[in-house]
């Protein structure tokens, strides 16, 4: 059986545990079974929650090892620091076992069902208060209809504008150059026109909403929900969907026709531009046959598509605002839940629009 | 007699040129509780950021643990941050990550200590304030009062000389109170740290004062204990007292 002594430094804190616990594990290693390591705290003149904490991992490293550990020396305000801060720790609840796959499984489908039946009930929701507050202006919040198509249509004029422009510009160039070998490029124009009315002016006027307008919408309704402000509506006896979502409602189903007829007109303008420039088709020609490609059905297509992804638009982000969970940061993740959803949902409303429309 | 850490000469601090603090001038001495009070507006929050750091005073002096901070270095900041613990008034933890890291955070970022003592530390440290069952949990799955002790213990990571506290009680049930104040009072014992609370609640302010600084639109109107001021015939400490019902 052989004893060791190790002195500590003067000051054993968290500045300088780690060599200290280094040294006596290291110590620790060499020793035998059943031998001593008297720790001697003559030279110690202060110790903290750290240090105690240290040599408390210390002993039982050594009994690990059938090494028993003898403090030796302690002065009485040592000893007091180390019984105030010895045996003290409470251990947490175990975790719970992980998961089984099958339970992990159905807990997400049962999830996913859950999201979907209350994405609906607020669809309900929010269908049926859009009726009701369209006549009973008074359940909406006053002036908030204005202020609403202001920042999610007025403002949002310039990005539609120089996104769609340059979308139809290269757009036109790229089909331009596949049909110049077939002396075909006169029929960029009726191809642009249709593929900006039908397709794109209101895909990505909904895109851009959905990042845009959308992700705001969420971030507010989550941040309100958060701060309490939803639940001092609800106990003011005001229900937060007409008060809060429905003049949204209102201001993007106004914006949203207007925002994609602007996308359109630009796209088509972009194309014509080009046409002019690198395929030598006049202003007047271009306009001719992209009349041609101009009729109601597309116009109504591109209406009923604006509509749509309006609605998808503002459900989405007002269901992420009222479903955040876990504070300020769950306001960050619902946001950008809202947005990755309804673009999603705008990509698959669109498909099933097209095929309806022209399968 | 113990000495003062904490000392401020003629200290004046405000926003954008506005003048809340003018002509600070106090002394807080070790071990001490000090409570700093006063009405609402009258620049208590503002004196606790400048002793902090986290201001910038328009003038005067400031000394903390025997260094000037009106002209400190951000290393020298960060070292002197090492022995100071601050509990703000909402807690600031950060949402999103588990008590365990929020109080790992100081003893992550300024020692070398290896990640099991590290755990063992936290563990402590939470179950110091009682919430050792709470080692997984996120701050949005605690109470208001929960969320402060778990605050309290990121802020006693460090076992730091100094610890600030704005308004630890306040919106606080009076058992919650109680025993928050009751920990402070435990933890002064046990780590021997200088408490500098900031609140206007009496009840808190007579468990746990040695000292009362109060304020009176931004300048020192008495400092004292707590009898004193009490006892004091200055008309604005009266209406203080009076209108907590404690005479």
């Amino acid at each position: 059986m052989s004893n060791q002594t190790i002195q500590p430094p003067e000051t054993l804190d968290s500045d300088t545990i780690t060599h200290f616990y280094d040294r006596v594990r290291g110590i620790l290693r060499k020793s035998s079974e059943s031998s001593e390591l008297c720790i001697d705290f003559s030279n110690v003149e202060y110790i903290d929650s750290a240090g105690v904490i240290t040599l408390e991992k210390l002993r039982e490293n050594a009994a690990e090892q059938g090494v028993e550990v003898i403090f030796r020396n302690i002065s009485p305000e040592l000893e007091k620091t180390i019984q105030t801060f010895s045996g003290k720790i409470i251990k947490s609840p175990e975790k719970q076992a992980k998961q089984h796959p099958v339970e992990y499984i159905g807990e997400s489908v049962f999830k996913l069902w859950f999201v979907f039946r209350d994405f609906m009930l607020l669809l309900a929701n929010i269908s049926y208060f859009g009726v009701i507050a369209f006549f009973r202006p008074k359940l909406r919040r006053k002036g908030e209809v204005i202020r609403q198509a202001n920042f999610i249509g007025v403002t949002a004029v310039p990005i539609i504008v120089l996104v769609n422009f340059l979308i139809g510009l290269i757009l036109t160039l790229q089909v331009g150059l596949q049909m110049r070998p077939y002396g075909a490029e006169i029929f960029i124009a009726q191809l642009i026109t249709f593929a900006m009315i039908a397709e794109l002016g209101p895909l990505l006027t909904a895109i851009m909403v959905a990042g845009r307008s959308g992700s705001s919408i969420a971030a507010e309704i989550g941040a309100m929900h958060v701060s309490e402000e939803i639940d001092a509506l609800r106990s003011m006896g005001i229900d937060p969907v007409p008060y809060l979502i429905i003049p949204k409602l209102f201001a993007i189903l106004i914006s949203m026709p207007l925002l994609a007829a602007v996308a359109t007109f630009v796209g088509i303008f972009g194309g014509a531009v080009i046409g002019f420039i690198n395929f030598q088709i006049d202003f007047n020609a271009f306009y001719n046959e992209a009349t041609f490609a101009l009729r109601y059905y597309e116009i109504m297509t591109a209406f009923v598509k604006s509509i749509v992804f309006a609605t998808i638009i503002i459900v989405v982000a007002s269901y992420y605002g009222l479903h955040v969970e876990g504070g300020p940061e769950g306001v960050g993740r619902s946001t950008t839940r809202s947005v990755v959803v309804a673009i999603f949902l705008v990509i698959v409303a669109d498909s099933i629009l097209g095929l309806l429309f022209y399968l | 007699m113990s000495k003062a850490i904490i000392t401020t000469k003629r200290l004046s601090a405000g926003y954008n040129g506005n003048y809340v603090l003018e002509d600070i001038s106090i002394e807080i001495f070790e071990h001490e509780i000090t409570v700093i009070l006063g009405v609402s507006g009258c620049g208590k929050t503002t004196l606790l950021k400048n002793l902090i750091g986290l201001m910038k005073p328009i003038r005067g002096y400031i000394e903390i643990l025997g260094r000037e901070m009106t002209n400190i270095e951000e290393d020298e900041y960060n070292k002197l941050m090492k022995n100071i613990g601050v509990l703000f008034q909402g807690g600031a933890l950060l949402n999103s990550i588990p008590l365990s890291h929020n109080v790992a955070i100081p003893l992550e970022q300024h020692t070398d200590i290896p990640p099991h003592l590290i755990d063992r530390i936290v563990r402590l440290k939470l179950s110091l304030v009682g919430l050792g069952h709470a080692y997984d949990y996120l701050p949005s799955q605690l109470s208001g009062g929960m969320r402060k002790r778990a605050a309290l213990a990121r802020a006693i990571a460090l076992d730091p000389a100094i610890l600030f506290a704005d308004e630890p009680t306040a919106g606080l049930d009076p058992v919650t109170a109680s025993s928050l104040d009751n920990l402070l009072l435990s933890l002064r014992e046990q780590l021997g740290m200088t408490l500098v609370i900031v609140t206007h609640e009496l009840s808190s302010i007579r468990r746990v004062a040695d000292k009362i600084i109060y304020l009176d639109k931004g300048r020192v109107l008495f400092s004292g204990k707590l009898q004193s001021a009490m006892d004091s015939d200055i008309p604005e400490l009266q209406n203080f007292f009076t209108a907590q019902n404690i005479t």
